[in-house]
């Protein structure tokens, strides 16, 4: 087996992931919320609640603290000259192989979640595929991005 | 040369553009039509007199529109030959211009819906390398069969410009390059090919939802207490009815192969796939072969059965709706390598395969149980006694996932890699290394301890892209493939 690749996604990344995971649950929250007013309102069956707040717990478990971690844990990248190494999932860990030949550009964009915590994404398109590199310092991601596209540019190839 | 005469489109371009615009209203019509006809009256004393009367103005405001457009459209569209170059213009209010190169066109695709033909007309779509978002540069809605050999005739002098100077006098006087018949249908192969279609499913689920579009008109509930009554009678009677419909649905996927793949016919003529087919509707499509990113074999089981396969390549901005376009409808497996090879001499047919080791088997059917299982439960619990008869399923999901298993395999040459797997149709894929644009490998927790990952590649083909995987491989074999992917550039150089 070759080696995993080296580098692993900004520490910043993984709170930011929760952050996400904090949204999404502030959101079940409210529908909970909602729907549990409903049910005293409606008198539904009490076992309405158990399942609606079951359900935020369950966010706050998984998408909070366990998949954010796991996924981070996972998450590892490689730039080398020939090619863009990626590693990542969940349940399953797919490892993506990219030649700097096929590259066709690279993108770096940055959401308010992500420029507030001085982070960027780096998003990479081949003429079939894009592949996302997530979480990455913006001075990283730049680098990357100036790095990827001088290599991408020494090889033209026939497509 | 500097022939800068504006042309126009035959004014028949209008009626063909309008009905086209109008077309995309039609099935939405049909529905509504069929929803209220019982309402449907032109009595004034009627309460559905204004209802209906407001139906047929909103269908007549839409379909005068499609005309005005569709007016205005032909009214400012122009183009013509100037410099070298195929130059468009349109556009009413903003107006757009669009400069093409002849050397610079890469394929000229007709189509001759039956309006076309009514009018010998034709279609054509211009494309150029760069048209791989799934748009040609170019649509010239109707052309006369002249207009459209006048383009391909300026292309071909352009390009034959381009490559030989010296035999220019020459080339100019004999425009029409040498043509070889690649690929002829005969009608009884067209039969075969039209009878084995797998357009079954798609043909029921549409059937289905055709049903289930008409649920006003027909009675459901009547019929349900009928069918209730005939549960009496016997499951016989049910079965009879889904082989009845089933049959249907076979019939109409004949017709249906039948019409599109009619006189299908592929040519050679200068490093171009050439393919004509249809018996209503007229097709030409143009398949640069340096274009072609990956070659499909694709099974079906009926036709895997009899030996027959499908030839369909993956090719680059192919922009004719279709993805994969197949070259060779139906072909004889055994038949095969001959023309592959005068097509595609660089690549290898003769393959030496390495199988999805045994241990890996339950991975293809494991994961459906998931489905399986609750289904039988319900359908038990429902359905009693009967659908306790569901029961079979899981012995046919077993066996189908180690057919799967069976069929999956890999096959690595220097500079070309070959999957097989099987969904339910067999599929070879036989793609070079320097046509891979991206490669996967993945593995669940499962799956690695069991040491198998499963492999896909990634090809460009149209306006997506096109992807082959192959599930569960020795996890050495993956890192085999990864191994020789990785050295793609090193390689390509040879």
């Amino acid at each position: 087996m070759i080696n995993e690749p080296q580098h692993k996604i900004s520490r910043k990344g993984l709170t930011v992931w929760r952050l996400y995971g904090i949204i999404q649950t502030t959101i079940l929250i409210i529908v909970a919320a909602i729907v549990s007013y409903l049910t005293v309102r409606f008198v539904w069956p009490s076992w309405v609640h158990a399942i609606a707040w079951g359900i935020v717990l369950l966010s706050i478990l998984f998408s909070v603290i366990l998949f954010p971690k796991i996924r981070w844990e996972r998450w590892r990248y490689e730039v080398s000259e020939h090619e863009i190494e990626v590693q990542h999932g969940l349940f399953i860990v797919k490892r993506t192989i990219i030649p700097m030949v096929r590259v066709q550009h690279v993108d770096t964009t940055q959401g308010p979640i992500l420029k507030y915590y001085g982070l960027g994404n780096i998003s990479i398109s081949t003429a079939a595929t894009t592949h996302i590199i997530p979480a990455l310092h913006m001075e990283e991601a730049d680098r990357l991005r100036g790095r990827i596209s001088d290599l991408a540019r020494v090889a033209e190839d026939d497509v | 040369m500097s022939n800068t005469q504006y042309k126009k489109l035959p004014f028949a371009a209008v009626g063909i553009d309008a009905l086209k615009t109008f077309k995309a209203f039609l099935l939405p019509l049909f529905l509504l039509v069929i929803a209220n006809f019982s309402k449907f009256t032109l009595d004034v004393t009627s309460s559905d007199f204004w209802s209906s009367l407001a139906m047929i103005g909103f269908w007549g405001v839409i379909l005068l529109f499609s005309v005005f457009f569709s007016i205005i459209r032909w009214w400012t569209f122009h183009y013509w030959f100037e410099n070298g170059e195929l130059r468009v213009k349109y556009g009413l209010f903003v107006k757009k211009k669009r400069y093409i190169p002849f050397e610079r066109i890469q394929t000229l695709n007709y189509h001759e819906s039956v309006l076309h033909r009514l009018f010998k007309l034709v279609k054509v779509e211009v494309e150029t390398a760069g048209s791989s978002d799934g748009e040609a540069e170019v649509v010239l809605t109707a052309l006369t069969r002249e207009a459209a050999n006048e383009i391909e005739k300026e292309m071909r002098k352009a390009k034959q410009q381009l490559t030989d100077v010296e035999q220019r006098e020459v080339v100019l006087e004999t425009p029409t390059p040498e043509v070889t018949a690649m690929y002829k249908m005969s009608t009884k192969d067209l039969l075969i090919l039209a009878s084995t279609s797998g357009g079954i499913g798609v043909l029921i689920s549409g059937i289905v939802a055709l049903l289930s579009q008409l649920s006003d008109i027909i009675p459901y509930e009547k019929i349900y207490g009928e069918l209730a009554t005939l549960a009496k009678y016997g499951v016989l009677m049910i079965l009879l009815a889904v082989v009845v419909i089933f049959a249907i649905g076979w019939l109409a996927s004949v017709i249906l192969t039948y019409i599109k793949y009619y006189s299908f016919k592929v040519v050679v003529q200068e490093e171009n796939l050439i393919i004509t087919r249809g018996l209503l509707e007229k097709k030409r499509v143009t398949i640069p072969l340096k274009r072609v990113q990956a070659i499909k074999i694709v099974e079906n089981p009926f036709r895997q059965l009899f030996g027959y396969s499908t030839v369909s390549v993956e090719s680059a901005g192919s922009t004719s709706g279709e993805d994969s376009m197949v070259i060779f409808p139906l072909i004889k497996k055994r038949e095969l390598e001959a023309p592959l090879q005068a097509l595609f001499p660089h690549y290898e047919w003769q393959q030496q395969f390495i199988a999805s080791p045994k241990r890996a088997q339950h991975f293809f059917y494991r994961i459906d149980f998931l489905w399986v299982l609750p289904l039988i439960g319900a359908l038990s619990y429902f359905l009693w006694p009967w659908g306790a008869l569901s029961i079979a399923l899981i012995p046919l999901v077993i066996l189908f996932g180690i057919w799967q298993h069976r069929t999956t395999a890999y096959a690595i040459t220097n500079k070309q890699l070959v999957l097989r797997y099987r969904i339910v149709s067999r599929v070879t894929f036989y793609v070079e290394k320097h046509r891979i644009q991206s490669m996967t490998q993945r593995a669940t927790y499962f799956k690695k301890r069991k040491e198998v990952q499963d492999v896909t590649i990634h090809v460009m083909s149209g306006a997506t892209g096109a992807t082959a995987t192959v599930k569960a491989l020795e996890e050495a074999d993956a890192q085999r493939i990864a191994t020789w992917y990785h050295h793609a550039k090193a390689l390509d150089r040879l």
